[in-house]
């Protein structure tokens, strides 16, 4: 695993530290989660018990416009869109679908989409949001410390804001002021004030 | 008497029957036959002083012998849940390195088998386990949560049971009170494949630790033998119930150490494997107990031992 700018495991339990470092590098790797991920944390101790993860994103992906993935070739009569990459096809159309009408999308092959003139700018065109990376990144990132934690650790709380994320989870209740005891103070190690 | 060694035939199909037929003709049993693709694997008993002559009628097929210690016996592999922390690496991995070695494996996921202190077992999953041979439980990282889950997990099992997890050996046998049979250490919650040479090295142990806990049992039986040896009884159901051979399992009767799983339903057939005749005068209701088994509804047959049935077959 190329390293992260702050990996640490921390653990009572040695050899417990040692299988959790070599799990978080398994299911970073499995997960393409490397390049996204600039530092973590991780605390766990199974006789409180409780599993906490602390980190920071490198960066989150922007919005994904149509202008990133296609050019609008606007017609006396239509507006051709010709697609570079299909990658985020599937919700453009959806997109178009919803904003102009099914009747009013045509789509006679696989890279091409054609809109008649006058429905759309070409402008709001380009600018149409089409998709946010960020959105799964969010959910990847989560799923990626749920896989990582102990199954039976089954409450938890999880936060994920400004490339700032924490998961704590338990197989008890998560006393209320968890975050305070225990987050901060990991985010600390960091440098980074959640 | 002779004695039936285990041992596995790796070799092509062409004119793999004639092995078939010389395992037959020589006295010997084939508890499963795998056909894969140009490959054919046979798990069988043969005599000892026949390997060689086996090896030799081989040689021109391409064919080779080897022993396996695990033929012949039905092995589960307990794993604490079905989700991806637990699968597939670690069971699956662990449960395809004994099938090399000759066993039939099954995976058990217990559905509540995970956590330090919610960790439980129900009656259907200590049944089903209790119908093996054996039980190997794959459990986790930590020291604290084998000690505090593993007794909830053993309860009502009286199999013997080989244990891993990652702590070391010695810790294992600190913390697991009253002991198990086998222990093997540094294998915990692996989230690859096992490659690596040291991980493979683990596996090599884990089926030393399991054949050294069934040659155990197997010396048992041999101080008071059973009434029938189990593939002799599984090669006169195959012969004598022709459903048997119309089943599409890649094991329609699986053969264990002291018994047999057959997979036909009990209800229609159990009467009629009890009332079947395996030598002149002794049916199989006379030297095993017939009963439905927890797995589906298959018959479970367990063979009772000679001091009891005072019968040998």
């Amino acid at each position: 695993m190329p390293p992260l700018n702050y990996f640490v495991v921390e653990s009572p339990d040695e050899i417990g530290r040692e299988a959790y470092e070599r799990i978080v590098a398994d299911v970073l790797q499995d997960l393409d989660l490397i390049k996204v991920v600039d530092r973590l944390h991780i605390y766990v101790d199974p006789k409180v018990p409780i599993f906490v993860a602390a980190g920071v994103l490198r960066h989150m992906p922007r919005a994904i416009r149509i202008s990133d993935f296609a050019n609008i070739n606007p017609g006396e009569k239509e507006i051709v869109l010709d697609i570079g990459d299909e990658t985020y096809l599937a919700p453009l159309l959806q997109n178009l679908w919803a904003r102009y009408g099914k009747e009013n999308v045509d789509q006679p092959d696989r890279f091409t989409v054609v809109l008649p003139a006058g429905v759309a700018g070409e402008e709001d065109l380009e600018h149409m949001v089409v998709a946010d990376p960020s959105e799964t990144l969010y959910m990847d990132v989560i799923y990626a410390l749920q896989y990582i934690a102990p199954e039976g650790f089954k409450v938890r709380r999880q936060y994920i804001r400004d490339e700032k994320f924490y998961y704590v989870a338990s197989e008890d209740t998560l006393p209320a002021d968890i975050v305070e005891t225990m987050i901060v103070p990991i985010f600390a190690k960091m440098g980074v004030t959640l | 008497m002779t004695t039936l060694v285990p041992v596995t035939y790796k070799g092509g199909v062409y004119r793999h029957d004639e092995i078939m037929d010389l395992i037959d003709d020589l006295g010997g049993y084939i508890v499963q036959k795998h056909v894969m693709a140009q490959d054919v694997v046979l798990q069988s008993f043969v005599p000892r002083d026949d390997i060689d002559l086996i090896r030799e009628i081989a040689k021109p097929l391409a064919g080779e012998v080897v022993e396996a210690p695990l033929v012949g016996t039905e092995i589960a592999v307990v794993s604490p849940s079905l989700e991806i922390h637990h699968l597939p690496h670690t069971a699956c991995d662990i449960a395809e390195y004994l099938r090399r070695s000759g066993a039939k494996t099954n995976m058990v996921g217990l559905s509540r088998g995970f956590g330090k202190r919610i960790a439980n077992l129900n009656d259907e999953e200590r049944d089903v386990i209790n119908e093996h041979d054996l039980a190997v439980y794959a459990l986790g990282n930590f020291e604290e949560c084998i000690q505090q889950k593993f007794p909830v997990l053993r309860r009502g099992i009286h199999v013997p049971i080989v244990v891993t997890g990652a702590p070391d050996r010695e810790t294992l046998l600190r913390i697991i009170d009253p002991p198990v049979e086998g222990y093997v250490g540094g294998v915990g919650r692996i989230m690859h494949r096992f490659k690596r040479p040291e991980e493979l090295a683990k596996l090599d142990e884990l089926v030393d630790e399991v054949s050294r806990t069934l040659d155990a049992r197997r010396d048992d039986l041999a101080r008071d033998p059973l009434s029938i040896f189990p593939p002799r009884l599984m090669a006169i159901l195959e012969e004598r119930i022709h459903e048997i051979s119309m089943l599409t399992h890649p094991t329609p009767v699986t053969a264990q150490m002291e018994g047999l799983r057959v997979k036909l339903p009990y209800d229609l057939y159990a009467d009629g494997v009890r009332s079947l005749e395996v030598a002149s005068g002794v049916t199989i209701g006379d030297i095993a107990s017939v009963t439905p088994s927890r797995m589906r509804n298959y018959i479970l047959i367990r063979i009772k031992p000679f001091s009891e049935t005072r019968i040998l077959v």
